[in-house]
């Protein structure tokens, strides 16, 4: 269902432009956040209960609703987020009150936007537009702003180290993660999204999906890169130096509590997603079956999408509780002499192959 | 009855004394396993002193012959100190340590930690010492040397009411730490130090807490230090 | 081209921090990410332990030992005991020398397990923490059934021991520790060979072995700076001498000789020859009465001994002065932890805000031994 069905679906679309067009906008952005909180509370529990799982213990476990959150510990989440909400509202007396205010919804907004490009299925988007990867990275980095707003508005040294350390990080990491899409974009010819899908549908061989990752060596590394750098720019482990907890107690972050610091939360698992879905859909073929054939059309498209989404997230989850992290600036030079290069041969690579074999 | 219960209680306290409680344990009758118990203390009474006659011999021996392997050693750096700077020394040693006087430590300390034949690079530990309430305060360092294996002790008087003496935190550098530490509960100043500051109390603590005539302050921050503890649940 | 100095900045990684291991506070002065100088500022802890000594009688003494290093509580009453015996001049059975050197080395397994996991955790590795921890429970366990406690034993006596071994209790450690063994085997596999954790330790916070010994560093901080120096062998107490067991040194495989890696690889490998010691005590562990040494009341003859242990941070040692009463006149213990932190100030120089608590992490200390 995407804005433009919508405003042509509706009998008074060429009076009233304007009001149209914002009602249909509204109509398509409450499901999408109604959407990100319901996956935010999936994703807490899985990380919860996969991060346990891998150390050994069982996490939370409960007898009934009510009896410490549910069976298997469900209610967990909701909890956690009652509580959060529910929690005193503290401004630092020497912070800077509009910043600090304004912060946590600047980073919100950087991954909430973004939302508006992603192909959830076959016909299901909310703005197919004609530059819509490009327009994801882009709006990506708004974020940004808010984290440095984040840390120099709490007037602490650590939050400003912290706040620092991570929109270094964030830049930094955009321009491997970008130059990867551009390879990809040399062979699809669209920067559509959709597009982008269609261009993968179909086998090679007869067998393999004719997905971008198994097309061309260039472009299997390529996605390596691209999702490594998502990690990066969500501060997840081994990149969450900015949050680490035995070093900067909660980094930019450290003096907001309650409804402000559950944002911080849900915007890091929304971007966490965006990443996830633009890996899926410029590498993993978005929407289309492994399978040609089997399991394949509009109606199931948006499970095929949300499961390879949910797939990468699950990866994202296991790195975190596997590895250590790397110190700052261990973390750049790995972005600048490593992911840079590589990131340029590719698109080198990616055009000699399709000029010699495609 | 009777010679049935000696030859039992006999048994288990042969058992017991072997290492195995079972056997008196499992006595059903109360008064024949008190009676057990109590001759197995008495045999374990008996064994103890059968035992301290046949050590002490052998081990007075051992005991005679080390401290003279020690003083031996202790002499020697004892007559090398003299020699190198006379009149530092304030006795000889006695069991196998080393009294000094404080005016020339330092340049005794870097003597003992340079010199190839004692090549003492490891303070140990530095410990402070008070003879008793008017009496004097003392120092004692234990040197060791990684190199040659060796140990030695040196201790050092100090007047109680002018407590100074040389630091030797340049020569060997744990003593920083050391000596803070020994300041801090005892009072003695180092000379030479280049911070001497309490490190385990806190910094504006009155008195000196490991000297014998230690009382502790009545306030500390507006806060009352308690004395008596009575009634402390 | 000279470096442009802005203004040194101030830091307090506080008394209150989730990273350091009790409550110490470094002070640290930056230039941006660079450290100029770290002073570490002690005495939050300091609970007068030698001042109590001097109030109680030997025997009472052995439960405030207990208390210094908490981590390694068997050790430390291990030191206490031997250093008293050996004024008093008390032999102690056969059995009962057994039952201390292996419960002080299943001690020195569960505190080198928690000083593995802990540093990971600093280094932001979440996992192998739980997994150490999982494994040092069930050491906490065997304890508990030995002596009913967990953590602090007062178990060691002068003269003997508290309470004989259980029965069973030869065949559960048997037991634990062949599961325990492939263990080790996995920790490497997830920490110590990751390519991240070398970056992060590899090179990091090279201590060389003159500053080590003029700084009295001692135990795997020293090991790890290639000095083999273990008291077990060099300075035998008990009956070590019968033991057949190597002294991991550290030699620079991932980087410098004495750098963060090597102290937690010399770690690594000491549990292997703890592991090795206590099979072979466990081997020839003869039948005896545990407590047929203590003596009825410690009255030591006058005189004064300074005698060295190892506990798994290093050289404990304690200096005791007797004035023929049955309490001491006075105490000193000197704890392996305080000299290693006195030496972070040296060896952070020039190194960036995340090595320090690398550093700070890879010289294992525990506050309570450090304040006393």
């Amino acid at each position: 269902m995407t804005v433009d069905n919508l405003i042509n679906w509706f009998p008074f679309g060429a009076e009233w432009p304007v009001l149209t067009f914002v009602t249909a906008v509204v109509i398509c952005a409450i499901p999408t956040f109604i959407f990100i909180a319901v996956y935010a509370l999936v994703a807490i529990y899985g990380e919860l209960k996969i991060s346990s799982f891998m150390q050994d213990k069982v996490g939370p476990m409960g007898q009934g609703v009510g009896l410490h959150a549910a069976k298997w510990g469900l209610l967990q989440p909701v909890a956690d987020a009652l509580k959060l909400i529910l929690k005193e509202d503290i401004i630092p007396e020497s912070a800077d009150k509009k910043l600090f205010i304004m912060a946590p919804f600047v980073v919100f907004v950087g991954a909430f936007i973004s939302f508006a490009a992603l192909p959830f299925g076959q016909g299901t988007i909310i703005a197919d537009m004609n530059i819509g990867v490009f327009y994801i990275l882009a709006v990506g980095s708004l974020s940004v702003i808010g984290i440095i707003l984040a840390g120099w508005s709490s007037n602490n040294k650590w939050s400003l180290y912290g706040g620092m350390r991570s929109v270094a990080q964030i830049i930094s990491y955009e321009i491997p993660a970008g130059l990867s899409i551009i390879a990809i974009i040399m062979l699809t010819g669209t920067l559509s999204m959709q597009g982008i899908i269609e261009y993968q549908q179909g086998t090679i061989w007869g067998i393999l999906p004719n997905w971008i990752i198994f097309n061309n060596p260039f472009t299997f590394i390529a996605f390596f890169i691209f999702f490594i750098s998502g990690v990066a720019e969500c501060n997840r482990t081994p990149f969450d130096i900015p949050e680490a907890e035995s070093e900067l107690v909660a980094g930019a972050f450290t003096e907001y509590s309650g409804m402000r610091y559950a944002f911080f939360f849900l915007s890091e698992y929304a971007e966490m997603f965006v990443v996830s879905a633009v890996a899926a859909t410029a590498f993993l073929g978005g929407w289309n079956s492994p399978i040609h054939g089997f399991m394949d059309g509009p109606s199931w498209s948006m499970f095929w999408f949300m499961g390879k989404t949910m797939f990468l997230i699950f990866t994202m989850i296991w790195f975190r509780w596997t590895f250590p992290r790397l110190r700052v600036d261990q973390l750049m030079s790995v972005c600048w002499k490593v992911f840079l290069p590589i990131s340029f041969v590719n698109i080198f690579g990616v055009g000699i192959w399709n000029l010699l074999f495609g | 009855m009777s010679s049935d219960q000696d030859k039992l209680i006999a048994e288990s306290v042969e058992k017991a004394l072997q290492g195995d409680m079972d056997a008196i344990n499992n006595i059903e009758d109360r008064v024949t396993r008190s009676k057990a118990k109590a001759a197995l203390v008495k045999a374990k009474r008996e064994a103890k002193a059968a035992v301290a006659e046949e050590t002490p011999r052998a081990e007075k021996s051992k005991a005679e012959e080390a401290p003279q392997a020690e003083q031996t050693f202790a002499a020697q750096v004892a007559v090398a100190l003299e020699k190198k700077f006379p009149g530092s020394l304030d006795t000889e040693d006695v069991n196998g340590h080393i009294q000094m006087k404080g005016e020339q430590w330092y340049e005794a300390a870097q003597y003992l930690r340079d010199n190839p034949d004692f090549l003492f690079d490891s303070l140990q530990c530095v410990t402070g010492y008070d003879y008793g309430t008017s009496e004097d305060l003392e120092v004692r360092y234990n040197l060791h040397s990684m190199t040659h294996h060796h140990a030695i002790e040196i201790r050092i008087k100090i007047d109680r009411n002018d407590s100074k003496i040389p630091s030797v935190e340049q020569v060997w550098r744990i003593g920083d730490w050391f000596e803070r530490e020994t300041y801090d509960m005892y009072g003695i100043e180092f000379v030479g130090h280049s911070n001497m500051t309490r490190i385990l109390c806190p910094e504006d603590w009155a008195g000196w807490p490991l000297r014998k005539d230690y009382e502790t302050q009545e306030m500390y921050h507006g806060i009352v230090v308690p004395k008596v503890k009575d009634g402390w649940e | 081209m000279g470096v442009v100095h802005g203004d040194l900045m101030t830091l307090n990684i506080g008394p209150q921090h989730p990273s350091t291991h009790g409550v110490l506070r470094l002070k640290v002065k930056t230039d941006g990410e660079i450290i100029s100088e770290v002073e570490p500022i002690i005495g939050y802890l300091h609970r007068c332990f030698e001042k109590h000594c001097e109030n109680v009688s030997y025997e009472q003494v052995i439960p405030y030992t207990d208390r210094c290093d908490y981590i390694a509580a068997m050790n430390n009453n291990f030191g206490y005991a031997v250093t008293v015996e050996e004024l008093m001049e008390i032999k102690v059975p056969e059995r009962v020398e057994y039952i201390r050197v292996i419960v002080a080395e299943l001690n020195r397994i569960a505190s080198h397990l928690l000083a593995l996991g802990a540093y990971g955790l600093d280094v932001g590795a979440f996992t192998p923490f739980l997994y150490m921890f999982r494994d040092r429970e069930r050491i906490l366990d065997l304890f508990e059934t030995l002596c009913g406690a967990r953590l602090l034993y007062n178990y060691i006596w002068v003269g003997g021991v508290s309470h004989d071994f259980p029965k069973g209790f030869v065949e559960s450690v048997y037991s634990f520790l062949d599961y325990f063994e492939p263990k080790i085997e996995e920790y490497n596999e997830l920490l110590t060979y990751n390519k991240i954790f070398i970056e992060r330790t590899g090179d990091v916070g090279v201590m060389p072995p003159e500053v080590a010994v003029s700084y009295g560093v001692t135990g795997p901080n020293l090991r790890g700076s290639g000095v083999k120096w273990d008291i077990r062998k060099d300075e035998p107490y008990s009956i070590y001498e019968k033991f057949d067991f190597d002294i991991p040194v550290g030699v620079g495989e991932m980087g410098t000789v004495g750098d963060c890696w090597d102290r937690y690889y010399v770690r690594m490998l000491e549990m292997k020859e703890s592991i090795k010691i206590t099979r072979q005590a466990l081997k020839g562990i003869p039948t005896g009465d545990v407590h047929q040494a203590l003596p009825k009341k410690i009255r030591p003859p006058q005189g004064s001994i300074y005698k060295r242990t190892e506990s798994p941070r290093g050289d404990l040692a304690y200096y005791i002065v007797s004035d023929g009463s049955p309490i001491p006149y006075r105490l000193k213990m000197r704890s392996p932890a305080f000299t290693a932190l006195s030496v972070l100030g040296e060896i952070s120089q020039g190194w960036m805000m995340s090595d320090v608590l690398a550093i700070l992490g890879s010289l294992d200390i525990v506050l309570g031994e450090i304040d006393r």
